[in-house]
């Protein structure tokens, strides 16, 4: 078996979760901001779909994480800071995800601007844990 | 209204503990790989650098590590880690968890343990340390 598998599918599983997740971020924003503009259903629909692909996209970026560092959930020095911010970016995500897929057209306004708060939350979570991966590697 | 309200709780609810499940299945899995591979390969002297976790370095370590370098390990691998008494340790083949624990665990007969001795920021640093001696020899040209 080729020694860097898992870092190369890590590499390639990584950058999907977070393009999708940032691109719903940025959908429910616009449509959040739109009211009830004919776009904002489509704007919707699409935030719907990103998280939703995003969570599920998590899960392999997670398991091929977990399989390069052979387990290892924390580490040390720029490993333990990617994990300290990707498990409760991870938590979140799959988290508002399942309500966004649960609760579809039917959030109020207040609860829409509540999930819009905590997917901001999750971005900034996500970038910093981005951020010490790329770290890891340009260190090596 | 009320039925939405009840609804959307609902689906927080269950969102939230889909969320706690899907992190605490990972960390789970995570411990359950940790153990499996700790049986396995960390005894194995097989070049699989790409799989390891891998070690923080820094300028500041790499010095730190070759003050304890000094003070634990030159007076048998030479003051330049070059060799003496104990093998030349430039260009280690071998992934920083066998390092880490070659350290720790000592060579039965050949090596001390320095799990007592050292912490395991140390044996980091150490690490630290020795990978960079690889980078110092194919900076030399050697």
């Amino acid at each position: 078996m080729d020694p860097g598998l898992f870092a190369k599918a890590h590499g390639a599983t990584t950058h999907f979760p977070v393009a999708l997740a940032l691109g719903s971020l940025l959908f429910e924003s616009v449509a959040f901001g739109v009211g009830n503009r004919p776009i904002a259903r489509t704007l919707r629909a699409a935030g719907y779909w990103s998280i939703a692909l995003g969570a599920v996209g998590s899960l392999g970026a997670v398991a091929s994480g977990l399989l390069m560092t052979k387990g290892g959930v924390l580490g040390h020095g720029a490993l333990r800071l990617h994990h300290q911010f990707v498990w409760p970016a991870f938590g979140l995500l799959v988290t508002l995800a399942t309500w966004r897929v649960l609760t579809g057209e039917r959030a109020t306004r207040r609860a829409s601007a509540v999930y819009l708060a905590a997917l901001g939350l999750m971005a900034v979570l996500m970038l910093a844990a981005a951020y010490w991966g790329g770290e890891m590697m340009i260190r090596r | 209204m009320n039925a939405r309200c009840g609804a959307q709780f609902r689906a927080m609810l269950v969102a939230g503990l889909t969320g706690v499940a899907s992190l605490s299945a990972a960390i789970l899995a995570g411990g359950q790989m940790r153990r499996a591979a700790l049986k396995t390969s960390h005894q194995q002297p097989t070049p699989e650098e790409w799989i390891e976790s891998p070690t923080p370095t820094s300028p500041t370590l790499i010095k730190q590590g070759r003050t304890l370098f000094l003070n634990n390990c030159a007076h048998c691998h030479g003051i330049d880690a070059s060799g003496d008494e104990g093998p030349d340790l430039h260009d280690l083949e071998v992934s920083d968890r066998f390092i880490s624990n070659q350290i720790a665990k000592g060579v039965k007969g050949e090596m001390p343990s320095f799990a007592k001795k050292l912490q395991r920021d140390d044996i980091t640093r150490l690490t630290a340390y020795l990978r960079s001696l690889a980078g110092e020899e194919n900076e030399g040209g050697h």
